[in-house]
């Protein structure tokens, strides 16, 4: 490396110095309303428009696993494949404290957040201690850690057949019933609420002095460290956000389906989510309801006529890579920009780098 | 007698897990590129070897001509995907060898479909060897011998010969290797081919004791990270050493807790996270 | 305790292997003035930069700075203690605005207060207001809403310099601040180095002579990793040991 402007190792990945001026994407600012508005249209129009209000509930929950996988990748510039380790253990947690201890729905769903957030917490301090591609190899390695966890205490888990009768209680606050949460519609807008208020939380945080500290640590770690920032602190605290949002998710799950099953806490569900942040978009909030919602649409279509529809996902999440780094809403942005032309420049969008930076393909 | 038992076998997996974390790692060195399809081209040797036993009825011919199919596939990847990446950050790299390994994994199930099969033991290696009072399975013992001679075999191929020397510069400084008039895209192809092929071998010498299913490859892939992780990415003797860690790790364990062999072998690298952060081998 | 001295190194070493890199380096540099560093290629300045900021663990000798022991600090609690730096490569926030890179600096000072999650950005004015006020000193105010990536060469180094100076430090270290400048844009270097140095201490690891020669009070010339002479400008310009450490390059 070198600061004449030399031609950088051809072979080698770009770093610091990669210009990527396409990076400036605007984060819908040209919506009427902003994103929040746009996000409480469409949880109003999901259940009108999907064929069933399970279906738009799973959407929900799985674009909440991928908002907090988005603030790691998108925002931190962090490539997790442990995000199962929350979800499943969410999952499990919430709902062994609801069948054994008697707890309520928001006391276990709390309790999922808070056991999320120390379990992300504890994965990421340790995963942090190397960069790059150690770091990715290591939180795939606590992913398995987790998931032989989980398969050894099949007393408490259930193994391989899954939790299961994962009760859905009502919804109540000190001890007032406001609502039964059994029918799919009731259960739907309880999680559209939820999701809604962790989406705008999730905003909130990208826009604190954290949020924009994290995107410096992603953008140039070693400038960052020099600013005075001890990075690995901001590091932890994402994950620990991450975690938060992503074990609650995995409760509403379990409750979703009354069973918690060992896939939960799988590896290939760590990469499900990985993937539906990048196909949505990494670095955009509403990329992630486009990409679990995608997801979830595509796959409920598919799974019926082709058991097989992975090969099309692994097929996508190449192309979308190559071609499409700003995932599904990067796309549709560059459309809208296309037609209304240009938009003020924000947070910048495509899939970050582990050494810190983000880059777009050559082409 | 148990105990040495059981040191053999977690000497012959030991070495299994050094033929697939050598692969990763000698692809890691030049290439600077990682492999998250690792995993899924052990699998692919492993089916190839169920087919190529069942279409010839020899396993030693599946063992001849299985590694070449699969390093032929990696250097098809190479050549019309993979090259285009390599300028492109590490998370570009993972993001699309995860494509490839769901495809091939979905594209496993459509042919082979989704139970797992078992192979069984070669003819002339069923049965035991007696040494003394000691009886211990002859393919076990073939597979010790044998990945040792490949482990062998490997690094005269990479101190000894001319490639091995590319391969080696090349880890150094890719412009020094262009500058010397090699054609860097053969190279790189060639290196990425014999990687991969090291996966589909290993997945071919385990298919006989461990069967085959078509969701192996992100198991085997989690072993591999943990021994690069212990062992340091881009080190030969960091593969074989940690390979054999975690094996005797694994296989001494499943006597003590058999439920919990797997478990151990992540604790393992816990542990050296936690003591030594740049893996046994590594430094800063 | 000498008060004079912001920053002293005593029998700073660092070795690779065999070789040493940084041999048993004193310095003394004091408080208000601008100190620089120079010497042939491979003289060892980098190494030394890299020991002051904590970019590499010295393996000899200490470093005091405002008389504490900072030998083994992290670099980001160096920062902290009022030191800023900036990069000889330069290394900003390529995709961010040049007024977000340096309101991230400016809030570097927060350290981990900076890790409130729960609060607007908007609720820390005085970064923001600092940030403008470095921008106008910089003279880049027009070009608050570029990215960094997207400015020319020149403006990239005077940011640069700018972020270091947003950690209102008292001693900053300059890393070859002209490094791949045009010739055209190191007047507007020279003039903000020779302003700095009335306002902080500075620490300057340069090659162009004509900078180090207008803007030192004080010259440091290494060779082989040791000090080889030290004194004023004109002292360091006439010593034919200095010469003979450049020809021995040259030849």
């Amino acid at each position: 490396m070198n600061a004449t402007g030399e031609p950088r190792p051809v072979l080698k990945s770009p770093g610091h110095s990669g210009r990527r001026r396409d990076a400036f994407v605007s984060l819908c600012s040209g919506l009427p309303g902003g994103p929040t508005a746009v996000v409480a249209a469409l949880l109003v129009l999901m259940p009108v428009v999907l064929p069933s209000r399970t279906m738009a509930t799973e959407i929900l929950i799985f674009a909440m696993a991928t908002l907090a996988c988005n603030l790691l990748l998108g925002y931190g510039g962090l490539l997790s494949f442990g995000q199962a380790i929350f979800f499943g253990s969410g999952a499990y947690l919430s709902s062994l404290v609801m069948m054994h201890g008697g707890f309520g729905l928001l006391p276990a769903l709390l309790t999922a957040a808070v056991a999320g957030a120390i379990l992300a917490a504890l994965v990421g301090a340790l995963a942090i201690r190397r960069t790059g591609i150690y770091f990715v190899m290591m939180t795939l390695a606590f992913n398995q850690t987790a998931y032989f966890i989980a398969y050894t205490l099949s007393d408490w888990t259930g193994g391989d057949n899954g939790l299961l009768d994962v009760p859905r209680p009502p919804l109540t606050l000190f001890g007032v019933t406001l609502a039964d949460l059994s029918d799919a519609t009731a259960y739907y807008v309880f999680t559209a609420v939820l999701f809604f208020l962790i989406f705008i939380a999730v905003r909130k945080v990208i826009a604190s002095p954290f949020g924009s500290t994290l995107i410096a640590v992603r953008e140039n770690e070693a400038r960052a460290g020099a600013l005075g920032y001890d990075t690995r602190n901001f590091k932890i605290t994402a994950f620990a956000l991450s975690g938060a949002v992503t074990a609650p998710a995995g409760a509403l799950y379990a409750m979703l389906l009354n069973f918690a099953p060992l896939e939960n806490i799988q590896l290939s569900m760590s990469e499900n989510i990985v993937i539906m942040t990048v196909i949505g978009g990494t670095g955009s909030l509403l990329g992630s309801l486009l990409g679990a919602g995608s997801w979830v649409i595509i796959s409920d279509i598919l799974a019926e006529i082709w058991p097989r529809w992975l090969i099309l996902t692994g097929g996508a999440l190449i192309l979308i890579v190559l071609y499409l780094p700003g995932g599904l809403w990067g796309g549709v942005e560059s459309l809208m920009r296309r037609f209304r032309g240009g938009g003020t420049p924000h947070a910048p969008d495509g899939i970050p780098n582990n050494d810190g930076s983000t880059a777009q393909p050559m082409e | 007698m148990l105990y040495l038992f059981q040191v053999l076998n977690g000497l012959g997996l030991g070495m299994i897990y050094f033929l697939i974390s050598a692969g990763l790692t000698i692809i890691f060195g030049l290439l600077n590129f990682v492999n998250f399809a690792h995993g899924a081209f052990f699998m692919l040797g492993g089916y190839l070897c169920w087919s190529l036993t069942e279409l010839t009825g020899s396993f030693w011919i599946s063992l001849l001509a299985g590694p070449p199919v699969v390093a032929l596939l990696a250097w098809a990847a190479e050549v019309t995907l993979i090259r285009r990446i390599y300028r492109l950050p590490h998370t570009f790299h993972i993001l699309v060898t995860v494509g490839i390994a769901l495809i091939l994994q979905e594209t496993t199930i459509m042919i082979w479909g989704p139970i797992g099969k078992s192979i069984p033991v070669p003819d002339g290696l069923q049965g035991i060897v007696t040494l003394w009072n000691f009886a211990y399975p002859t393919y076990r013992l073939f597979l010790i011998a044998f990945t040792a001679l490949i482990g062998f075999a490997l690094w005269y191929l990479l101190e000894r010969t001319r490639f091995g020397g590319l391969v080696r510069a090349g880890s150094e400084s890719t412009e020094m290797v262009a500058l010397l008039g090699t054609n860097i895209h053969r190279l790189f192809a060639r290196t990425f081919a014999l990687g991969v092929g090291l996966a589909g071998l290993a997945g071919i010498l385990s298919a006989p004791i461990r069967g085959i299913h078509p969701f192996m490859g992100p198991e085997v892939l989690g072993v591999a990270f943990v021994v690069v992780v212990i062992g340091g990415m881009g080190s030969f003797t960091g593969a074989l050493l940690g390979g054999l860690l975690v094996g005797l790790v694994q296989s001494l364990m499943s006597t003590i807790w058999p439920e919990g062999a797997s478990l151990m072998i992540y604790g393992t690298m816990a542990a050296v996270i936690l003591l030594r952060p740049y893996g046994l081998f590594g430094r800063a | 305790m000498n008060d004079r001295h912001i920053l002293t190194t005593e029998n700073l070493s660092l070795s690779y292997g065999g070789f040493r890199a940084v041999d048993k380096v004193n310095l003394r540099v004091k408080r208000r003035t601008v100190h620089s560093v120079i010497g042939p290629n491979g003289a060892g300045k980098t190494s030394l930069f890299h020991c002051l900021t904590g970019g590499r663990r010295p393996t000899g000798g200490r470093i005091l700075f405002k008389g504490e022991e900072i030998t083994d600090r992290p670099a980001h609690a160096r920062a902290a203690s009022g030191m800023a730096r900036s990069f000889q490569i330069t290394s900003l926030f390529q995709n961010l605005t040049v007024r977000e890179n340096l309101r991230l600096a400016s809030q570097g000072r927060d350290g981990n207060g900076a890790l409130v999650f729960w609060r607007s950005v908007n609720a820390r004015k005085e970064h923001v207001e600092f940030a403008d006020s470095i921008m106008e000193r910089l003279g880049m105010v027009r070009k608050a809403a570029v990215a960094a990536g997207d400015l020319s060469h020149g403006h990239q180094r005077l940011l640069e310099v700018g972020m270091a100076l947003c950690g209102k430090p008292e001693l900053l270290l300059l890393d070859e601040p002209t490094a791949g400048m045009g010739v055209n844009d190191i007047p507007m270097m020279t003039d903000l180095i020779a302003d700095l140095g009335k306002e902080y201490s500075v620490m300057l690891i340069e090659h162009n002579m004509g900078i180090v020669m207008a803007v030192s009070d004080t010259i440091t010339v290494m060779s082989r990793g040791g000090v080889l002479v030290e004194g004023k400008p004109e002292e360091v310009r006439a010593d034919p040991r200095v010469r003979e450490a450049y020809l021995g390059e040259v030849a």
